[in-house]
């Protein structure tokens, strides 16, 4: 490709380790100097500013919706990510009904409030916990675990299967030749997967003959006509995406938006103080750290122009949502969590046909368990003797975070 | 001088706001109810949406209504005047929440009783002319003669005496309605002019929860009448009531609480001093909290008092588990910033 010559060094050089390690300098330089930029590294193009994501993502005519090469590799095909018209119709029909505003709010109350007091009361009287491992993406998992039928599978087994995905899905690099640059990485993936059908094939086999309100049941048999079920291998790769990214960025968003806090101890205890404010404070933390980072793609049908970068027809470009969320022309002091700044909305659940089918799920999942948390341990404070780092280019939180209180 | 209609956008409810009339006061006299704390511009939980229509924003303070958020179309109820026919909601939420509300109203009374009770602490017992029934922790306003000022005084007697009020003034030095009127020539027989009841804070309804009252001062007035309302009707399982000063000369009916606490065995009175050694509690109210309770766990608790106690006091009480929505402020609120420099401070009790 001849775009790989024309490359300034800054960008032929960054590195996959780089990108997981801390994506933010790189992509404010990519803002600012080539919104839109094709990274050897990763062999695509990204997209980086708001207005860039925005133009891409919004623009079905021309864009389609497709997976990176390492998430294809992952997932498998169709998923709900990477199908476009009537296929992608159908599979988004298939898992929106039980995730629609209005559905959401008859059951999640009931689905998510036991699970979040079940989680707190766990650890209320430790004294001290890893909220990443021990509360957010334990109620995470649960509470969608529950809703899809997984009751028999551990949180734990959950969170393992969310992990291992989600290393085989940004294992992005290539080499110039397009081969991937570390194959083994697709292990975990595979492992992940193998062990998810063995579990799930005799739940399918049950819900073929028994259909219940689990949202996987409903998978197999809404919009079917009688007697019929949708086959298992359609419904596959869409639940890979939703065992990764569904089971995870609740956790993820909820994790982030303590840490947020954090930065800023009297927006915390403001916000502990007035649970009201739980809202406010996951919708900027979404902003601040984006959990689906740097994880949607599109293509385009024709040829066509972003930003100044012209993109042959069949390109694939990343849409950057976290880097777009720090856009300095929309957000004064990007890099900092402020509960107080103007809500201008932010990309994390992206734009378009494609945008996150759980937005309003997710939220109310993050709303639910930091409400318990903090009614429960409203003494909770950051343990200052632990570093809050974060990790991930794709998918983006805090690695641990922990905490310590009065018992 | 003009009126406008105002109107709520989910409720529905219509009024007619004066041009010179704030748009909280219209609609409590209306009784319609919208949330609010203070009246004065100083806690901005009265914060409404303008969706249509123009207010002036009267005396409303940049630190409760920023510029941003009056560019964003938000007003405090409490100083906006419309300007037009308004269409608005208020940010809090306006759900029936079980507590009856009174409609906010004008009456004149004369001064029955004019006591020192504490150290530069006066009780003053107002017959009204016409009721003003409130809930228990709610307050009126007081006019000082020959001017517009207003102070804001709790009632300490129940809800269920609505035609005479009683209230705990503390003396401010070169305070106008103190200094230069409670403490100075305020005698029974005077007419007064009262306005009320406002504010939210209080027990307006019954709760499961058991409930720790914290007063500094003359922060025991609404805990009286919290006291009284709740043994009178059964609204609380339990109740301690903590009262702090700095010496004896500070406390005052401690032999009706005593008296109380005699007859009832769920209710508790725990008077603090923080300055003198006594057979009864010593330290900060806070502290005496603190070292009390090892868990608050499912209580509630009501705090009253300068603003530092009402602070450490719900410091305290999440230190020791108490969920934040459980914990009621009523904190003095300083007016001085909304006053000429001449006025000094006064707090409201």
């Amino acid at each position: 490709m001849t775009a790989v010559h024309e490359t300034p060094a800054w960008i032929a050089e960054i590195t996959m380790a780089e990108l997981e390690r801390n994506p933010y300098p790189f992509y404010e330089r990519l803002r600012k100097e080539c919104p839109v930029a094709f990274i050897p590294a990763l062999g695509f193009h990204v997209a980086t500013t708001k207005e860039a994501c925005q133009e891409v993502g919004g623009n079905s005519d021309i864009w389609d919706g497709l997976i990176s090469p390492a998430g294809g590799r992952t997932f498998g095909h169709p998923n709900v990510l990477n199908a476009n018209g009537p296929e992608h119709d159908e599979l988004r029909g298939m898992v929106e009904p039980s995730l629609q505003p209005a559905e959401v709010n008859r059951y999640v109350e009931d689905l998510v409030r036991p699970i979040a007091r079940r989680y707190v009361e766990a650890i209320e009287d430790a004294g001290r916990a890893d909220l990443v491992a021990e509360f957010c993406e334990p109620v995470s998992v649960r509470s969608l675990g529950d809703l899809m039928g997984l009751q028999s599978v551990g949180s734990d087994k959950l969170r393992e299967w969310f992990h291992k995905l989600s290393v085989s899905f940004t294992n992005a690099g290539v080499l110039e030749n397009g081969d991937w640059a570390n194959p083994e990485g697709f292990r975990p993936g595979d492992e992940a997967r193998a062990e998810i059908r063995a579990v799930l094939d005799p739940l399918i086999d049950k819900w073929i003959v028994e259909p219940d309100d689990s949202a996987l049941s409903h998978w197999l048999h809404d919009g079917m006509p009688e007697g019929q079920v949708r086959d298992r291998e359609q419904l596959y790769p869409t639940v890979f995406v939703f065992l990764l990214g569904a089971m995870q960025e609740p956790g993820h968003a909820m994790a982030s938006t303590i840490a947020g806090l954090w930065t800023k101890p009297e927006q915390f205890e403001r916000v502990v103080d007035d649970p009201k404010q739980i809202r406010r404070a996951i919708t900027e933390s979404m902003r601040w750290t984006s959990p689906i980072w740097s994880a949607v793609a599109r293509t385009n049908k024709v040829d066509t122009t972003v930003a100044g970068t012209f993109l042959p027809a069949g390109s694939l470009v990343m849409l950057s949502y976290g880097s777009a969320n720090h856009d300095e022309n929309d957000y004064d002091a990007p890099s900092e969590y402020d509960l107080d700044r103007a809500p201008v909305p932010h990309l994390a659940f992206g734009a378009g046909k494609h945008a996150c089918a759980g937005s309003y799920f997710a939220s109310e999942v993050c709303r639910i368990g930091l409400e318990e948390l903090f009614e429960a341990i409203p003494n909770l404070e950051r343990d200052e003797n632990k570093e809050i780092d974060f990790w991930g280019w794709g998918f983006r939180g805090p690695v641990e975070l922990h905490a310590h209180w009065e018992v | 001088m003009a009126a406008h209609s105002v109107r709520l956008k989910t409720l529905g409810a219509e009024t007619l706001c004066g041009a010179d009339q704030p748009v909280l006061d219209a609609f409590l006299r209306e009784n319609v109810w919208l949330p609010h704390g203070c009246a004065q511009g100083t806690c901005g939980s009265c914060k409404l949406r303008v969706i249509e229509g123009e207010v002036d924003h009267g005396a409303a303070p940049e630190f409760t209504l920023t510029t941003d958020e009056r560019a964003e179309g938000l007003a405090l109820a409490c100083q906006a005047r419309p300007r037009s026919d308004l269409l608005v909601e208020p940010l809090a939420d306006i759900a029936d929440d079980g507590v009856v509300r009174h409609p906010l109203r004008d009456v004149v009374g004369t001064v029955a009783e004019l006591t020192d009770i504490a150290r530069g602490t006066r009780r003053l017992v107002i017959d009204l002319d016409e009721p003003i029934p409130f809930t228990a922790g709610q307050y009126v306003e007081l006019t000082v003669p020959g001017t517009e000022l207003r102070r804001q005084y709790s009632m300490a007697n129940p809800p269920s005496e609505t035609s005479r009020l009683e209230l705990h003034v503390r003396h401010t030095p070169g305070g106008a309605a103190t200094d230069g009127w409670i403490f100075a020539g305020m005698a029974v027989g005077d007419r007064v002019d009262v306005r009320g009841p406002l504010g939210v804070f209080g027990v307006g309804r019954p709760q499961d929860e058991p409930a720790i009252l914290i007063a500094g001062g003359t922060g025991l007035a609404p805990m009286k009448s919290i006291v009284l309302a709740a043994l009178a009707e059964g609204l609380v399982p339990e109740i301690w009531l903590y009262h702090g000063g700095r010496t004896e000369a500070d406390l005052y009916d401690g032999d009706v609480f005593r008296e109380l606490e005699g007859r009832h065995p769920d209710f508790h009175y725990r008077p603090c001093l923080s300055e003198q050694e006594w057979d009864g509690a010593s330290g900060l109210v806070t502290d005496v909290v603190l070292a009390d309770f090892t868990s608050c766990k499912g209580m509630s608790a009501y705090l009253c008092g300068p603003p530092a106690m009402v602070e450490a006091g719900a410091k305290v009480l999440k230190r020791r588990r108490m969920a934040p929505r459980l914990i009621f402020k009523e904190e003095f609120t300083d007016t001085s910033d909304l006053l000429s420099p001449s006025t000094a401070e006064e707090e409201r009790t």
